[in-house]
């Protein structure tokens, strides 16, 4: 079939075809990235929380930003070489295009995965802790601060995997299975743990899915051992006797529902309807018809609803029998008790996996899947290996509402009061603010007043310490011996660059995060029950992480589409350009049209998400 | 318009001007936003930092456009699809800003008789 209008422009427009469609699909892409960024301006503006502000580091966008301008430049020559039958050059151009493509989705995928082993948690004061939770390691000799550490094989489980140090531990006594909806990998971790412990699992008392007196169904014994196997078959059994149970109800309910209409007082004649509303008689005919269809199908449903399935009886072998008298017990839930062995028996969970609420002392939690288990608490804190960042913005906002003193509130806040290191941390951080206020104080001055500073330290300045000033207090922490031995003396700020305290970012630091081989940051163990959210840095940690995933994701997928569409061009050209290679250069224009696009997008989404 | 060889041999030394004007125009931004000297308004990020950077950015994306797109010499239908795209946009943005003059108001809830999209 011959396409028209590739090569030579239509006389109305004056375009080929694949001109005006590629900007009408631009049109659609304006108005799918416009309304992500709006939303996102919407959210930020109406937001009633401190919006996380330049907290992304700033040279992987950058080098992003340059790569994809680059491309951009090489997609415009690429045409350009086309359109001016140079083949070598026009390969040349589009590989580079395509390589800057994959670069950039490299640089992207390092920085989301750096971001997603980044943990956070909010606690009940709405103080933010963020940092990194480690793998549950052997004790070694190390220091507190875990130099060495990283280089420590971690235990692993009964199943051979890692456990994170962010789990809730319980000892079990006894484990309640909703048999129809258990997990089943789950019920192999717990059969693994057992073990491993040397515990065992067996059922505390007979299920028995038989009527009283009689046989032929399922019988299984108290102090049979736990087994998937052995789930399965009183899952089995259990919906053998409800389908069973179902089919008798029908039964039963159709000859009730005989036996209902069987009786006088449920005729559904107009006669009946008449005697009930006696007025009605003297509607026209056509009214008449409707009323007594709309009183028959009421009182159908009156009648439907007051059935009674217990006094339904059916005819069986001769003799006449109820429904209780075929119903066969339904046991949904099969109970276990554990005897432990001579380890502890404890098994962990994810926070996610639990449904109960965490309460400290709690006996009795139930998982996602309907299972309980009763018994004892384990220690289930949150082990922050490196804290990297402590931000008491939130809750400085909720205590300026209240008209507190926010410097009250933050001392009074959980991590402080309990967590001496933390607390002379935040001491120093103090100090280096106040050295911030006197350095903007020199540079800028003061307002026509002569008493208000032109320039004060933000409200982040103040009290968020980010992964540079908490490195820096903790590298005089080591240099003093200490942090007993630390004072706000020994707290220094650059001159001129009107930041907090802090140490300098390394090159890779602003790609892979933190150093923590080298660097040093504080250990910390947060109660679980001080715990309101915890959560990686994903799309559900904040609005901000939701927006920035969402935008940042669905413009990558548009490089890869992009990039795809171009490399066919690159790899797969060759005949076209032989047998027709202006449609071929009309084909890589609107590629590139499609592709500047895509650098259009990132040139506002680099300022907004990793600037502003 | 640059079609023939010849007017694209002419427009490729435009296009790199461009595109030393984009990296230029990055590396500004990055400095606006991240040197002292640069910091316009309050100490740290304020709104004048905010229309400062999306100043530069539409700059830089008006030269993406007019030149690399070749908009700065394209046909009438051109300029009505992409035109339309933007209005469209706008009316949008101003559809959801108009949210605000009729809220949604509910009472209870927990924590007292709020309002969405009202004046906190």
């Amino acid at each position: 079939m011959e396409i028209p209008y590739v090569v030579t422009p239509r006389k109305d427009t004056g375009l080929n075809n694949s001109k005006i469609a590629i900007w009408l699909f631009l049109a659609s892409e304006v108005m799918l990235f416009g309304g992500l960024f709006s939303g996102y301006v919407f959210l930020r503006i109406g937001a009633d929380y401190p919006w996380p502000e330049r907290t992304l580091p700033v040279l992987p966008g950058l080098i992003n930003t340059f790569i994809l301008i680059l491309s951009s430049v090489t997609v415009v020559f690429a045409w350009a070489a086309l359109k001016m039958r140079k083949w070598a050059q026009f390969q040349i151009f589009m590989a580079i295009t395509v390589l800057c493509a994959v670069v950039f989705m490299g640089f992207k995928g390092l920085e989301y995965s750096v971001k997603f082993h980044h943990q956070a948690a909010r606690l009940t004061d709405y103080v933010m802790v963020e940092g990194h939770i480690d793998y549950e390691k052997p004790a070694t000799d190390h220091d507190a601060h875990g130099e060495g550490h990283a280089e420590v094989e971690p235990i692993r489980d009964a199943l051979g995997e890692k456990v994170e140090m962010n789990v809730q531990r319980f000892l079990p006594a006894t484990i309640n299975y909703e048999v129809a909806r258990v997990h089943k990998p789950w019920v192999e971790k717990t059969l693994a743990e057992a073990a491993a412990a040397g515990a065992k699992i067996t059922l505390s008392k007979d299920i028995d899915f038989n009527r009283a007196g009689e046989s032929g169904k399922p019988v299984f014994k108290a102090g049979t051992e736990l087994s998937v196997g052995l789930l399965e078959e009183i899952a089995a059994a259990q919906w053998a006797n409800r389908a069973s149970n179902s089919k008798w109800r029908t039964k039963f309910l159709r000859q009730a529902w005989k036996d209902k209409r069987a009786d006088p007082s449920s005729a559904l004649t107009e006669a009946a309807f008449l005697s009930e509303f006696p007025n009605m008689g003297a509607l026209p005919p056509a009214e008449k018809d409707k009323a007594f269809a709309r009183w028959k199908a009421g009182k159908r449903a009156r009648l439907a609803a007051d059935v009674n399935l217990e006094a339904a009886t059916l005819k069986q072998d001769g003799r006449p029998v109820t429904y209780k008298d075929v119903q066969l017990p339904e046991i949904p839930n099969a109970i276990f008790a554990v005897a432990s062995g001579e380890k502890p028996f404890s098994l962990r969970w994810d926070n996610l996996d639990v449904i109960t609420d965490y309460k400290a002392g709690l006996t009795e939690i139930t998982l996602r899947d309907g299972t309980v288990l009763g018994g004892k608490q384990g220690d289930s804190s949150m082990v922050f290996h490196y804290v990297d960042g402590i931000d008491f913005q939130h809750l400085v906002m909720i205590a300026e509402k209240k008209g507190q003193d926010p410097l009250v509130a933050i001392n009074e806040s959980w991590i402080v009061k309990n967590n001496p290191e933390v607390a002379k941390m935040w001491e120093l951080h103090q100090a280096g603010v106040k050295l911030l206020e006197a350095d903007l104080i020199k540079d800028y001055g003061y307002e026509e007043d002569g008493v208000t500073p032109s320039r004060v330290p933000t409200h982040k300045d103040r009290y968020r310490m980010g992964w540079q000033e908490i490195a820096y207090y903790a590298e005089i922490f080591h240099e003093k011996g200490g942090y007993k031995n630390a004072s706000a003396a020994d707290v220094k700020i650059e001159e001129g660059k009107y930041t907090p305290p802090r140490v300098k970012a390394k090159v890779m630091e602003q790609f892979k995060g933190p150093d923590y081989k080298t660097r040093h940051f504080i250990h910390l163990t947060v109660p679980r029950e001080q715990v309101m959210m915890d959560s990686k840095f994903t799309p559900k940690w904040n609005t901000y992480y939701a927006i920035y995933f969402t935008i940042t994701g669905l413009h990558g997928l548009h490089v890869i589409g992009g990039a795809i569409v171009l490399a066919y061009y690159l790899f797969c050209g060759r005949s076209m350009y032989l047998s027709n290679p202006e449609w071929l250069a009309n084909r890589v224009e609107v590629g590139g049209l499609f592709w500047h696009f895509v650098d259009l997008v990132w040139i506002f989404a680099f300022p907004i998400f990793y600037l502003m | 318009m640059a079609d023939s060889p010849e007017e694209i041999k002419k427009a490729i030394r435009t296009y790199l001007i461009v595109g030393g004007i984009l990296f230029a125009g990055t590396v500004a931004t990055v400095l606006v936003a991240t040197v002292p000297m640069f910091d316009i308004g309050r100490h740290g990020f304020d709104h004048w930092d905010m229309w400062l950077g999306l100043a530069i950015a539409t700059t830089k994306a008006s030269f993406v456009a007019m030149v690399f797109m070749h908009l700065n010499h394209e046909k009438k239908a051109v300029y009505w699809l992409f035109a339309s795209g933007i209005i469209f946009a706008i009316a949008m943005v101003i559809l959801i800003f108009g949210a605000k003059a009729d809220p949604i108001e509910y009472k209870g809830f927990g924590e007292g008789n709020a309002s969405i999209g009202a004046e906190p």
